[in-house]
């Protein structure tokens, strides 16, 4: 029985690796997410974490890029390029943990309303559409002045302000699922709440849920850098947003020193698109009928 | 934000596409028991705002009074003056009745750090928000609407690749950083690009009057709708571009072209319309978002709105702006839902009548 | 120009699309506003053929009222509206006349009498006089909603009088050494008398506000400008602008940009790298001037009420001498003035910046702490902090040490120092957090945090800043806020910090601030590490001259006179501009020329793209 949804799931996955194989722009996003997380992941090796340190920077302030610096530096003397290395590693993080959670928060959510429904769903949606209605960033920045200003800080006020969404998802998906005969079949044979849940929800909204995830990474690290932006980050830690808030409070802006400013900009850009564009081949594999990717 | 907001919009367009085969009852009584039901939610939400505004800001950390006087010579009688002036002497549980009697009657607050009205202040710095985020709003839909629909029409094109990507990647841009290259080149000027463009604010101040005033908040407004609608019109398009492919797939499409019309009056007189219903929805619904959305192009270009006014609060903090302004940022999203869902049934014949 | 050439005369496509048409539209409506600053402003030449200065500002008004006003940007505004008794000589700071021209105490040193100027009337016309003096000393007696902003210096008062028009008299309850030095602005008794609430009343409602000062304000429009003219009956003499505008940019660096491009003549608050830029720059004179400001380390140094209550989480090995000593002595100020200011700083010692000239103090030879990491690192080891195998400082408890910096998230300085801080004190083995909050008030005033950022901005009078160490200013109870900086309580402070406060004369009160300079230090609570630069930029095509303050090499922005904008002589080019306007108009060549070809590029653009799509189709 068990082999038996194994080999079903792995023949699944291997039709599913197929239809996303013909999306060019979903393979294009593969390949640079690939690209990125080689970089950061290789970066204590090619950068180190001294790259951070300001008592030993090796150039003076501000530098136009050169052949020592490709980058140039930041005001304290620190290699630009460097920084940018190392800073993919927050970035990165803070996206997919503020991702994974505000997914984790919305699935369990929405599968606990889909499949309980009666007053447990209204009051549990009821919560979910006043979440929605909350301007997600304001509440973000709200958080993120009350909480201490740390990474998970950060990663706290994006999951808590962005999980209604999949919770939405999730529970009229379960809603689908649960419609189907064979849970019926399931009940019937004398599997409780949890058995229905966990064997045959779950695997039927996970897909949306990988979905949801990859989409929403991509929020996820542009509302990181928004907030660093604000000041809201951690200002001893190197990310992007962080960077972009060091260039603008050195005055690169008005300054001139576009090379200092554009970089970070890019990298979130890149990144944010590269995901995004998984996420939306991945959701068109799933669900042709919407007709996006291609 | 339009970034975060981008899935839950997309998401309640994409859910009510989803739901439109759940069975509805009656006619014009259905409607109005439905409206009446979306207003009903609608009160509740805005309730549960108000309240939870009140509690959630006082968590903050942050003595206001403490940090309007840092820097000036205060002694402890003036520092008991002002926490009395702002009622902070009094226990949280009557700041919250004199909060919620207030709020039952309009009355805001009074803002700590301005001395003023909330209300007042709101209602000042409001319809520079809404010129700057309506312009943007009513700009990006357009663009988008016209642009998905080419998209559409010749999807997998390259047209249409293009277009998609060039969305899609503005939209992955972070928008004040957006900004501030946009002020870096056209403001300041860069290269042979001459600074064409304020670097910030609504208005020179130079006393302009009529027509010249009009001119010259345009002005100003140019760079901060440019970024707005750069980076916001992706949603618009992509949800466009989804819907009109949906519809294409509709036999009637089929039967209209075999009848021998033109690709063009086929999608001007069939797909379009039916395909607008999502979209549309979808924008009714960013604009709520967008008022609270501004807060980063307001910063960026110094742009006298809500947005700024929040940022600048939310740092004392001054409690009763900040509660104000919350409550207004999370209304206009109310107001919006609820439009967007009053409207959709009225708009799609086969929802909800 | 090439560009302007360009402009296609090609054919529209024969059955424009609405699209097209909508894009053409757009193009054009860019084009004809990229043209707009040059017409707007020989506009306003034509009308006013006035000059104008515009000072940058970045921090809102929190009130136009004198009672209620707290902010630098309102108390500078006011400083210009209004006339205060006294004024500071522009270049040392020492006490002229301004509404008084003369004052003396009495021998019990507990009466002052001030001679009122003659000359000075309200922009109504009506005469300025001590009447009004005496009743807005009085109102801030008997309101304490009037004494919302400058009851300190009221606090002690007595009796107000105004026994004639020209004779103002104050009772003190005991000597007071600032009443030379009495910062409050004059109103008019006539104007401010109907008043009803002075905690709502913010005096910006009727335009021109009747004053006294330099300069009349005649429009305020929140967080956008506050305008100014001259008060051309000021008894010192008119100012020489026109107009006098301050106008909002939240950014700072659009409010540099706007400087390059002659939208404000001045800028304060530059960023180093601003300054570097703006230098090398036609037109553009940076000034780079003493500071009035100190920027300090400050440890807690364990948090007491009055009534001997102590609370806060202030860590405990901080009131252990050495370890101060240590942390202070791995420092390096010279490093933080040049990387962090980039040179535009003065390393810091004493209390009181040297600009202050007679109250400026700095350590002697036997207590300085210089920058020694090794004799830090032997303090400690010799105190019984010893490093564990992992290189970790161990405390008494046998945990390692680690402690919390409070930062001003708004301050990039604090940032930046703070990296610095914790790489010097990691060398130590002491782990540091740098805890960066919007308001860092909260955990400071309840005494839990271990060492913060610290910083005021030193007046000429420095009575304030050494008020808020002594132990008076603690608070009552560990429930209240006292006006104390960050709880040093120490009796020998306090016995000079009282001698100094009644002593009149000038010498022996500045001899007294030094003792008290040199025993702050000594307490070892406070690192003073820098006195950093006013950095500002004005454009020298609009400004001709300006005085600074001090006169030989100070600051323009926040100077404790009104000297910079009532000094302030328009430059020779600065209405009208010829030179201006060409450039400009060029600029809307160029303009016009780039949106033609943008909107050309489009339609070429469009046309292509229909064509492949077609084929694509096909």
């Amino acid at each position: 029985m068990t082999s038996l949804a194994w080999e079903r799931r792995r023949g699944s996955a291997t039709r599913f690796w197929k239809a996303y194989r013909s999306h060019r722009a979903g393979l294009y996003g593969l390949a640079g997410l690939a690209l990125i997380a080689l970089l950061a992941l290789t970066a204590p090796w090619t950068v180190g974490a001294d790259v951070q340190s300001v008592t030993n920077a090796p150039g003076t302030a501000l530098e136009s890029p050169s052949a020592e610096f490709p980058l140039g530096t930041d005001q304290f003397g620190r290699s630009l390029l460097g920084l940018l290395i190392w800073g993919s590693r927050i970035s990165l993080l803070v996206g997919l943990l503020a991702a994974v959670l505000s997914v984790a928060i919305g699935t369990l959510v929405g599968v606990l309303a889909g499949h309980y429904g009666g007053w447990l769903s209204t009051v549990v949606m009821r919560i979910t559409d006043w979440f929605l209605v909350m301007p997600a960033l304001v509440l973000a920045i709200v958080l993120a002045t009350v909480m201490s200003r740390s990474v998970w800080t950060v990663v706290l006020a994006i999951g808590i302000t962005c999980w209604p969404t999949t919770a939405r998802l999730v529970r009229a998906q379960t809603i689908a699922v649960e419609s189907r005969p064979y849970i019926e079949r399931a009940t019937a044979l004398g599997g409780g709440h949890g058995h229905v849940m966990a064997r045959h929800v779950l695997p039927n909204v996970m897909p949306l849920v990988l979905a949801q995830t990859t989409l929403g990474i991509s929020a996820a690290i542009l509302t990181e850098a928004t907030l660093a932006f604000l000041g809201l980050g951690d200002p001893t830690v190197t990310s992007w947003g962080g960077m972009l808030q060091d260039a603008r409070e050195a005055g690169a802006v008005s300054s001139g020193h576009w090379w200092y400013l554009a970089p970070p900009g890019i990298a979130i850009a890149l990144v944010a698109l590269a995901f995004t564009l998984c996420g939306r081949a991945v959701e068109s594999v799933l669900n042709p009928r919407l007709g996006v990717g291609r | 934000m339009t970034t975060a907001s981008t899935p839950a919009g997309v998401a309640r367009a994409e859910e009510a596409r989803a739901t439109d085969g759940a069975p509805r009852t009656g006619v014009a009584s259905g409607y109005l028991r439905h409206a009446a039901g979306k207003l009903g939610g609608a009160l509740v939400s805005l309730f549960a705002v108000l309240v939870t505004s009140f509690f959630l800001f006082r968590i903050i950390p942050g003595d206001p009074v403490k940090a309007m006087t840092h820097g000036a010579p205060t002694s402890a009688e003036q520092l008991a003056t002002l926490r009395r002036q702002f009622g902070l002497d009094l226990p949280l549980w009557q700041q919250f009745t004199d909060y919620c009697a207030k709020a039952l009657t309009g009355d805001l607050g009074t803002s700590f750090q301005f001395r003023a009205p909330v209300g007042d202040l709101i209602a000042a710095k409001l319809p520079a928000t809404l010129l700057l985020t309506g312009v943007a709003v009513v700009l990006y839909s357009a663009l988008g609407l016209w642009l998905g629909t080419r998209s559409a029409w010749r999807h997998g094109g390259l047209g249409d690749r293009v277009n998609t990507g060039l969305a899609l990647t503005l939209w992955s841009v972070p928008s004040f950083w957006l900004g501030l290259l946009l002020i870096i080149v056209f403001s300041v000027g860069m290269g042979p690009v001459p600074g064409l463009f304020p670097t910030g604010g609504m208005e020179s101040g130079t006393g302009e009057t009529g027509f010249a005033y009009v001119l010259d908040v345009a002005h100003h407004l140019v760079l901060p709708v440019v970024t707005l609608v750069a980076v916001g019109y992706a949603q618009t398009l992509l949800v466009m571009r989804s819907s009109l492919l949906d519809e294409m797939g509709g036999d009637y499409l089929t039967t209209a072209r075999a009848k021998g019309l033109k690709d063009d009056d086929v999608r001007r007189r069939h797909a379009v319309p039916n395909a607008l219903l999502p979209t549309v929805t979808m924008v009714f619904i960013n604009l709520g978002h967008v008022a609270a959305g501004s807060i980063l192009v307001e910063t960026v270009f110094s742009w006298p709105g809500l947005g700024g006014l929040f940022y600048q609060a939310l740092s004392v903090p001054d409690l009763p702006l900040v509660q104000g302004l919350f409550v207004v940022f999370a209304g206009a999203m109310i107001l919006a839902n609820l439009l967007a869902d009053l409207l959709y049934p009225l708009l799609d014949p086969r929802v909800g009548r | 120009m090439v560009m302007v050439t360009k402009v296609p005369s090609r054919p529209l496509p024969r059955r424009p699309r609405r699209a097209a048409r909508l894009l053409l539209a757009a193009g054009l409506t860019t084009a004809s506003l990229a043209t707009l600053p040059a017409t707007t402003a020989a506009a306003e030449d034509d009308k006013s053929g006035g000059t104008t200065l515009t000072v940058a500002v970045s921090q809102s008004i929190d009130s136009l009222s004198p009672f209620l006003a707290q902010k630098l940007t309102s108390t500078s505004i006011h400083r210009l509206a209004y006339e205060y008794l006294t004024n500071y000589d522009a270049k040392d700071a020492r006490t002229v006349p301004a509404f008084a021209t003369e004052w003396s105490a009495s021998a019990d040193k507990l009466t002052w009498t001030y001679k009122i100027r003659e000359d000075s009337t309200w922009s109504d016309g009506k005469p300025a006089t001590a009447e009004d003096a005496a009743w807005t000393f009085n109102k801030m007696m008997t309101d304490p909603n009037a004494a919302t902003a400058n009851g300190s210096f009221t606090a002690n008062f007595a009796q107000v009088t105004a026994p004639d028009p020209r004779t103002l008299v104050i009772r003190l309850k005991k000597p007071q050494a600032t009443m030379t030095a009495l910062d409050v602005p004059i109103v008019p008794k006539h104007v401010w008398e109907k008043v009803g609430d002075f905690s709502k009343f913010n005096n910006d409602q009727q335009f021109p506000i009747v004053g006294n000062g330099p300069f009349v304000i005649t429009d305020f429009k929140v967080d956008q400008y506050i305008k100014l003219k001259p008060n051309k009956s000021f008894w010192r003499g008119a100012p020489k602008f026109d107009e006098l505008v301050f106008k909002y940019y939240k950014d700072g660096d659009a409010a540099v940009a706007a400087l390059q491009k002659g939208e404000v003549s001045f800028v304060p608050n530059l960023t180093p790298a601003q300054a570097a830029a703006l230098k090398t720059q036609k037109d553009i004179k940076v000034n780079d001037a003493p500071g009035r400001r100190f920027y300090a380390l400050a440890t807690n140094p364990g948090a007491r009420a009055q009534n001997g209550r102590t609370f806060g989480n202030g860590h405990p090995a901080l009131l252990d001498p050495a370890v101060r000593k240590a942390l202070f002595l791995s420092v390096d100020r010279a490093t933080l003035v040049d990387k962090v200011f980039q040179g535009h700083a003065v390393e810091g010692e004493g209390y009181i910046p040297p600009r202050f000239g007679s109250y400026f103090w700095k350590p002697e030879d036997a207590q300085r702490r210089g920058y020694d990491p090794a004799a830090a690192a032997k303090a400690l080891d010799d105190a019984g902090y010893r490093k564990n195998g992992e290189g970790k400082r161990l405390g008494k408890d046998g945990r390692p040490l680690a402690f919390r910096i409070l930062c001003h998230a708004t301050d990039p300085n604090d940032k930046a120092v703070g990296k610095y801080l914790q790489e010097w004190w990691g060398g130590l083995g002491i782990g540091l957090t740098v805890e960066c909050l919007d308001s860092v008030s909260d955990p400071w005033v309840k005494g839990d945090y271990d060492l913060a950022f610290d910083g005021w901005s030193v007046n000429p009078d420095p009575d304030y800043v050494l008020s808020i160490h002594t132990c008076g200013t603690l608070p009552a109870t560990p429930k209240d806020t006292g006006a104390t900086d960050n709880f040093i309580c120490d009796k020998e402070f306090d016995t000079l910090y009282a001698q100094q406060a009644v002593e009149y004369d000038t010498a022996k009160r500045a001899d007294l601030v030094k003792r008290m300079q040199s025993r702050l230090y000594d307490t070892g609570y406070m690192n003073v590490m820098a006195y950093p630069n006013a950095l500002e930029a004005y454009r020298t095509d609009q400004i001709a001259s300006i005085t600074t303050m001090p006169e030989a090499a100070g600051n323009l922005w926040g100077q404790d006179g009104y000297w910079s904008w009532w000094s302030a002589v328009p430059a020779a080019s600065a209405s009208g501009s010829e030179e201006g306007s060409g450039s400009s108009s060029t600029g809307i060549l160029i303009g016009v020329g780039a949106a033609v070809v943008v909107v050309a590029g489009g339609l070429v653009l469009l046309r292509t793209r229909r064509r492949a799509t077609a084929d694509d189709r096909e």
